[in-house]
């Protein structure tokens, strides 16, 4: 702990593709370490929203604040700089590559070996590598990948890469985690462990994590705040207990058939628990 | 940012101990140093033209490399390597070369040493490289591909009409290579070794072999270090490199500064095993032939673009030697095919079968022949597991707004 | 006056027969996402094979039976080649092309050698006078045959189905599928009509004032590339004011080229090239191409 982690402060963003509006004036705010869901029915806007603050996207309109920079004004590669991370939904990982090599691709904002140190492998380089590498190793541990270091990710399984995925995006030392759907397509098993890991990042790091997520029983035992969108707008934001109880999450969800069980759901203020118990406290 | 210490959970289990670094076969330093071996001792027992052919090929080696770090690893398809390769050889030409001319043409040159104008030869190029470099820099996609083409054009007209500098349209013959008194010619000093007379071909063979080597090993190091990763990272997705932190037009540019420059030198030896230079020696078919030797080499393999480098150059000469033997290839005149055309049509229908079947090409072959001895049998990875298709199951915010997907 | 006047028809008609073969590069990216280097072979194919048909045919069915060869070889290629790399990446699709434009360009130049190919075009070296300014007869009729055919294809792309199949996979491949497009289909057929326009092209091409058939129609076909690509790969507007532009400033260099000496002599061969690059300073998506819509 240590590092400052400032709170990020989404205001009024609208982005549009042509003459589609994919996010329309959306706020919110996250806390320092906390775990944030955005969460909301298909085509809703939540990738966007990611897209926008990592920098890929540029916005229409609205700001978004972390700490003194602006980050809808930044380049990608700039607000990686800064301590943004993200972890794509579809692994965006070099699969003839090993893991380790993989995770150092999150060290690259981190070093600053250029071509001519690398090429002609000067101490500078190669004592550069091996310092990131030892960090490298330390967190591929921390997730339980440390006997995979030199697999190449093709043919992990697809759990496995996921992990990695998370891994690179802790790399680089953030100090906002983005997680973009980090369960999608886990068993129940695998869920909890990323659960659990997702937890102990807070906690142990101390960072903000933004989390993209259709897992219910999962966001609503992570998450400290929930913020839900519908077509581009936001409709609801709270507490997940709050936002389970929203009328208008409810409808927007009802629509198009989600995990939450309307039954559940009507009984206000009522705190539904996943069946499978989710180690870790809820702050 | 402070590195705070990330603890391993649940220390009550045992914690895994991290996998060792995988067991390194001897096998392949074996072979590269019985390689090497005979490629040192080559020149007392082989016969001239091949001394000569492997020195060119050494330049091809060089220029393939440089051309796979572009193509290859990033993603980057230039069809302008024959542009740079004219950079490096004229100012080689221009700097070493005396003023004074016969006849017709009035030639002007620096006198300065080989070794200067070797050297400025791969500045030049590079210097080229960099004034290009901020539109190879901000084209996305292929657009770069059909720009580099017109690098081609422009180079080709401004050496038939610099006629001062490049000879024109008759060319310029290049000076020797010398390196501190010493020449790498047929004097200077008189040279026996075992009895063996050490003339231009035997002294030009083993300076192929030190800079074709350094290529090499400049490259391998780049790929596995941080600007190779991030370079490789560019082919798969730009998007997703910038995320995690490359600046992904200073890449693009550098990268394309770097090929450049290995495209420079590629130059100056094909000035020293030509002995001379002519415009029509750097058209598009260069550049053509150089991405036919990286892409049956397998893309974005170092050793890979080597050894299609040698493909690729000695095919021809092959073809012309051994041309009786051969049923389709023929004399002019006789109805067979030119040693060049027939040459041609392979690399031709090589690249289109390469692509179609086997992308990691003759490196992905070599690889998988390594994997076969060490393992009969056994696991192999998944066959597309060369450094040529690296890319991931699916593409990372792409540059439309995803309709299809879940969010 | 007349002289820049007379350049401007010339560069004008010059830039007609460009925006042809641009188009058809700009129809396949957009089919196929594919950037087709086989198209100055294809070309050349077009002519060379009118040319060697004349006798045997007769001008007329000669020019069909060319320009259908052609484009009964992008067809070919399309299937046997193309069909069977959907998904590859797009640097391996450009370089298979390349491939094949190895391949055929090869085969063409060892029969075509060092000659000069006659067409024997009903029209001649006849030159047609407007005012003070003249332009050859070959010229005029490519602009108009041009003229109708670009008109014809910007009707089609709008309103037929094919152009809407068309431009909705060029759009999103995947939901164009899923919206029962056959993206195969869309595909051998932006070949089909892509090898087509290059073989009217090229039939004029190689009429006056132009000697004729001969290995050097390959260099000018790829001056049609800047064309394509300075007008945005992805438009078909794009591709029409390229070649105009193109067609207009080679023109114009070579016209002048007296006066532009310290370029060097024959520079306006190369003008396609830097006006290309020019604009790819200030527009790197081309002039009508779409911007990306991600930031790197």
């Amino acid at each position: 702990m240590g590092t400052d982690v400032p709170s990020v402060e989404v205001e009024n963003i609208s982005v549009r593709f042509g003459a589609i509006k994919a996010l329309s004036d959306v706020s919110f705010t996250v806390e320092p370490g906390t775990i944030h869901a955005i969460i909301g029915p298909n085509g809703a806007g939540k990738s966007t929203m990611f897209n926008v603050l990592s920098g890929v996207y540029k916005a229409a309109e609205g700001q978004v604040r972390f700490g003194e920079h602006r980050l809808d004004l930044m380049r990608p590669y700039q607000i990686a700089g800064i301590g943004v991370a993200r972890a794509f939904q579809n692994i965006a990982l070099s699969s003839a590559q090993s893991v380790a090599e993989n995770l150092m691709l999150g060290r690259h904002h981190l070093t600053k070996a250029g071509f001519l140190a690398a090429g002609l492998r000067l101490p500078r380089a190669t004592g550069e590598g091996k310092r990131h590498g030892a960090r490298v190793a330390e967190i591929a541990e921390f997730l339980e990948l440390g006997d995979k270091l030199h697999t190449p990710v093709g043919v992990l399984s697809y759990g496995d890469q996921k992990r990695v995925e998370v891994a690179r995006a802790l790399c680089t030392e953030p100090r906002l985690l983005l997680l973009d759907e980090p369960v999608a397509g886990m068993n129940a098993e695998e869920t909890d462990r990323m659960a659990a890991n997702i937890l102990e990042i807070r906690s142990g790091l101390g960072i903000s994590v933004v989390l993209v997520e259709h897992d219910m029983g999962m966001v609503m035992s992570l998450a400290d705040r929930v913020t839900v969108l519908d077509f581009g707008r936001r409709i609801a934001d709270g507490t997940p207990a709050e936002v389970q109880a929203h009328p208008e999450v409810i409808r927007a969800y009802l629509g198009s058939g989600d995990e939450i069980d309307p039954a559940q759901a009507a009984a206000a203020g009522a705190i539904a628990h996943h069946p499978s118990e989710t180690p870790g406290t809820h702050s | 940012m402070s590195e705070a210490t990330v603890t391993s959970p649940g220390a009550t289990r045992a914690a895994p101990r991290s996998a060792p670094a995988p067991r390194r076969s001897f096998v392949r330093p074996l072979v590269l140093a019985i390689l090497l071996i005979l490629l040192l001792v080559a020149p007392i027992y082989v016969e001239e033209f091949w001394l000569r052919t492997g020195f060119a090929v050494a330049g091809a080696i060089v220029g393939a490399i440089g051309l796979n770090l572009l193509v290859g690893t990033s993603g980057q398809l230039s069809l302008a390597h024959a542009f740079f390769l004219a950079c490096g050889a004229v100012t080689y030409v221009f700097v070493s070369g005396e003023s004074g001319g016969i006849g017709l043409a009035d030639l002007s040159g620096l006198g300065w040493p080989p070794l200067i104008g070797m050297i400025a030869g791969v500045l030049v190029a590079g210097l080229a490289g960099l004034l290009f470099s901020p539109v190879a820099a901000r084209l996305r996609g292929i657009y770069l591909g059909v720009a580099s083409l017109g690098l081609v054009f422009i180079g080709q007209h401004v050496l038939n009409s610099w006629t001062s500098v490049t000879g024109g349209f008759n060319g310029r013959s290049a000076p020797e290579f010398s390196l501190f008194g010493f020449a790498f010619g047929n004097k200077d000093p008189e040279l026996f070794v075992v009895g063996v007379p050490f003339r231009e071909a035997e002294r030009l063979w083993y300076l192929g072999i030190v800079l074709a080597l350094a290529a090499y090993w400049f490259a391998r190091n780049l790929l596995r270090s941080r600007p190779g990763r991030a370079l490789q990272t560019l082919r798969d997705s730009e998007v997703a490199a910038s995320v995690m932190g490359v600046n992904v037009q200073r890449y693009k540019g550098r990268v394309f500064l770097v090929s450049s420059m290995y495209a420079g030198l590629a130059g100056v030896i094909y000035a020293l095993s030509i002995g001379s230079i002519a415009p029509e020696s750097f058209g598009l078919e260069v550049s053509v032939l150089y991405l036919a030797m990286i892409v049956l080499g397998g893309l974005g393999s170092v050793g890979g673009a080597a050894l299609g480098a040698v493909f690729v150059s000695a095919m021809p000469l092959i073809f012309q030697r051994y041309a009786d033997a051969l049923p389709f290839v023929g004399s002019p005149g006789e109805g067979g095919l030119a040693p060049g055309e027939a040459a041609r049509y392979l690399f031709g229908l090589a690249i289109i079968l390469v692509i179609m079947f086997e992308p990691a090409g003759l490196a992905g072959l070599a690889g998988r022949l390594r994997r076969k001895g060490r393992d009969p049998g056994g696991g192999r990875l998944t066959s597309r597991s060369s450094a040529a298709t690296s890319s991931t199951t699916t593409d990372v915010p792409s540059d439309r707004p995803a309709q299809g997907s879940t969010s | 006056m007349t002289q820049f006047l007379s350049l401007l028809l010339n560069g004008i008609s010059l830039g007609a027969i460009y925006a042809l073969i641009a188009l058809g590069f700009v129809i396949i990216f957009k089919a196929s996402e594919v950037v087709s280097f086989t198209h100055g072979s294809l070309l050349l194919l077009g002519a060379y094979s009118i040319a060697r048909l004349s006798d045997p045919l007769g001008f007329y069915l000669a020019a069909l039976v060319g320009i259908v060869i052609t484009a009964l070889a992008a067809f070919i290629i399309e299937r046997l080649i193309i069909n069977r790399l959907r998904g590859a990446p797009v640097i391996s699709l450009a370089i298979v092309t390349i491939g094949v434009d190895i391949i055929l360009l090869t085969e063409l130049i060892r029969r075509i050698g060092s000659d000069i190919l006659n067409v024997p075009h009903p029209w001649g070296g006849d030159s047609v006078s407007i005012g003070d300014v003249g332009i050859s007869q070959n010229r005029l009729i490519a602009t108009i045959a041009a003229g109708i055919l670009i008109a014809l294809f910007f009707v089609a792309f709008k309103f037929s189905s094919w152009g809407v199949s068309m431009r909705a996979s060029a759009e999103d491949g995947e939901t164009a599928a899923l919206m029962g497009i056959r993206l195969g289909r869309v595909s051998a057929l932006a070949w089909i009509v892509a090898g087509a326009l290059a073989g009217v092209a090229a039939l004029f091409l190689v009429g006056s004032p132009t000697p004729g058939v001969s290995a050097s129609v390959y260099t000018v076909a790829l001056r049609a590339f800047p064309a394509a690509i300075l007008g945005g790969l992805d438009s078909t507007g794009g591709a029409l004011v390229g070649g105009l532009l193109i067609g207009i400033a080679e023109s114009l260099a070579a016209g002048y080229q007296d006066q532009l000496l310290f370029l060097g002599r024959g520079f306006g061969d190369v003008m396609p090239y830097v006006v290309m690059i020019a604009v790819l300073l200030v527009r790197p998506s081309g002039l009508f191409g779409t911007k990306e819509l991600t930031r790197v």
